[in-house]
């Protein structure tokens, strides 16, 4: 048993080193990592938008899927992986980047093998988004590029007004299984920058809870933001987010539908997430008006 | 054993009057059904709520009770009496107080069909699909299971048939739900074994009422002759009852009552076990008798059970299986104590 893992380690440092003499004549910055491999579908989206795609080894599955990415013609031209540790070790990475809750068994072979991981949480905030991008962009040797994510994605908010105080639309998240997101995450600042309430805050919900259909119904909620999973195939946890006692509700409750690849995962994208909520809040701010 | 019984008349005279234990149970249930309608996630005026809906009005509140906790309580209601029935049913056809569908796979291979037509969009296209998948996974497992242990088999042969369809209708389940497109299916495992009544809706409740009703007739009007069976087969035929047909209608009204449900609910395990077995005695062990207020009496633990895991502090609620089999379980582990003694 040790014996074969002090093997593969062996065999690995020489496939290492092997492949960093074939790079030596091609290297321009020291340092940098030319064999990237994202584990993660969130990190795959930074990645791709701020990594030359030639640094790019492997990128996951999911970053294909137009109705999960955002960058999926960028991924489209990149290798996949399902996050399996027997997938990415004979691409030889000299960069992995995983999130903190996905992939954990490749993550720790992985690391056992050697190769450096680096492991990025959940942005709870539009301060952790733009830490992210600045940590991988660093990490990556592309730090200008990193900044000029960031700073496009500051001037876009920043075109956008600031809404009132008070006034604000109560409104809820209904994703598959009843799961609604509460404070202290960044759908819970998305909401509240795009001028709204969330009412899970409100029950205090902290990060991820359930909410029972009977409290969406009897919470008096002006928008319902229903995942956009709810039209995918037929399974129990997105047959709740079709129920008809949201139907019922139409009458007084706008139900968004907004699709997770705006806002399920940290990047630039959050900004359409945004304008589009504050589109709706001042929609209904403006009905509420006395003509 | 159970013939002995029902002329014993020291027995006899101890039991209540048959109309008095109907009525008594039906208040039960009615009672549990209000208790069911106001006990929810969400604080609710229930007399307001009852008010608004009579005069029409659509408040939030009318809402909550009509399109969440009415069907809740409907589906407690109409899928214990099939459970209830069911179990008395079986227990009467195969002359084995261990019958029950949970047990012996007929609920298991119900949940097989029903996941087979609804995470492959067939349920989508025609809403009637869903329980008719049930019940045909529910009468395939009861004519296999008539097949393999035949009547009056012994216990043993019994169950292993049970185990042998609930393992493999429980293995194709997951099969099914790992082929599922979609990436939740394979989670909700959890809910065709162990059953729930949570976010249902009143149309699933239309949807499988009248195939119950067609169940729940089928098997009271066999009452009678499960009477006669008790006197011997020949003695029943000799009644001038027709074993063959006897047998047919259990089976179909079976697979009507529970294969409709557990299309709807999941497999909700026990009801139809404990619930003949308590009611037993006060029928004078006649099995026809047995039927209706075993049904009565199902309806009641099943809204019971949903009523308890609504209360309990734990989120995201329990499966409604969970708390039957607890209840369930060592009534069980009892009966095969005491058929293990009458055996030796």
């Amino acid at each position: 048993m040790f014996a074969t893992v002090r093997c593969r380690r062996l065999i690995l440092t020489a496939v290492a080193l092997l492949s960093a003499i074939a790079h030596l004549g091609a290297t321009d910055a020291p340092g940098k990592p030319r064999r990237i491999v994202s584990l993660n579908m969130c990190v795959d989206e930074l990645v791709l938008r701020i990594a030359e795609p030639q640094n790019i080894a492997s990128v996951t599955w999911l970053s294909r899927d137009p109705k999960n990415s955002n960058v999926a013609e960028l991924g489209a031209r990149i290798p996949v992986n399902h996050g399996l540790a027997e997938e990415i070790i004979p691409l030889n990475p000299d960069l992995i980047i995983a999130g903190i809750y996905t992939a954990r068994t490749a993550v720790a072979m992985l690391k056992r093998v050697g190769i450096p991981v680096l492991e990025i949480g959940v942005p709870k905030s539009l301060d952790d988004v733009r830490a992210q991008i600045r940590e991988i962009a660093g990490l990556i040797g592309e730090r200008e590029r990193g900044e000029s994510v960031v700073a496009d994605m500051d001037r876009r908010l920043a075109a956008l007004p600031h809404p009132p105080s008070s006034d604000r639309p109560r409104a809820v998240v209904l994703n598959p299984n009843g799961a609604t997101v509460g404070k202290g995450t960044l759908v819970d600042e998305i909401m509240t920058r795009a001028g709204l309430t969330n009412v899970a805050a409100e029950l205090g919900i902290d990060s991820y809870g359930q909410i029972p259909l009977e409290a969406v119904a009897a919470n008096a909620v002006d928008v319902l933001i229903v995942s956009a999973s709810r039209d995918g195939p037929p399974a129990l946890a997105t047959e709740i987010l079709r129920h008809p006692v949201l139907a019922a509700l139409s009458d007084r409750t706008r139900v968004v539908v907004m699709p997770g690849r705006l806002w399920n995962c940290g990047g630039p994208a959050v900004v359409e997430a945004i304008e589009r909520l504050m589109q709706i809040a001042t929609e209904i701010r403006a009905e509420a008006q006395p003509k | 054993m159970m013939c002995a019984s029902a002329v014993d008349p020291v027995r006899h005279g101890r039991v209540p009057p048959y109309s008095v234990l109907v009525a008594g149970l039906a208040i039960l249930v009615v009672i549990l059904m209000g208790a069911s309608l106001a006990i929810g996630y969400a604080p609710l005026d229930l007399v307001q709520a009852f008010r608004d809906v009579l005069k029409g009005e659509k408040t939030l509140a009318t809402l909550v009770l009509t399109e969440l906790r009415l069907p809740r309580a409907l589906l407690g209601c109409f899928v214990g009496l099939s459970l209830g029935i069911s179990g008395a049913a079986m227990q009467g056809l195969l002359r084995n107080p261990l019958a029950e569908p949970g047990i012996i796979g007929v609920s298991g291979a119900a949940a097989f069909g029903a996941v087979t037509v609804f995470y492959f969009g067939l349920a989508g296209a025609l809403s009637l699909a869903l329980p008719l998948g049930g019940i045909a996974g529910a009468a395939a497992a009861t004519f296999l299971l008539y097949g393999l242990s035949g009547r009056g088999a012994g216990t043993m042969t019994l169950i292993l048939a049970g185990v042998a369809i609930n393992s493999f209708a429980g293995a194709l389940t997951s099969l099914a739900l790992n082929l599922s497109p979609n990436p939740y299916a394979v989670t909700e495992i959890v809910f065709w074994l162990l059953g729930s009544l949570a976010d249902r809706s009143l149309p699933y409740v239309w949807l499988i009422l009248p195939l119950m009703i067609i169940g729940w007739g089928l098997l009271l009007v066999s009452g009678p002759a499960l009477d006669g069976l008790t006197l011997g087969e020949d003695t029943a035929k000799s009644l001038g009852f027709d074993l063959g047909r006897l047998r047919l209608q259990l089976i179909a009204g079976t697979a009507l009552a529970v294969g409709s449900a557990v299309a709807v609910t999941g497999a909700i395990a026990f009801v139809g076990l404990v619930v003949p077995h308590l009611l037993r005695p006060l029928v004078a062990h006649r099995p026809g008798r047995l039927l209706l207020v075993s049904g009565l009496g199902g309806a009641a633990l099943t809204l019971a059970a949903d009523i308890t895991v609504r209360l309990l502090p734990i989120r995201p609620e329990l499966k409604l299986g969970v708390v039957t089999a607890i209840i369930g379980a060592p009534f069980l582990f009892g009966l095969i104590y005491r058929l293990r003694e009458e055996e030796a």
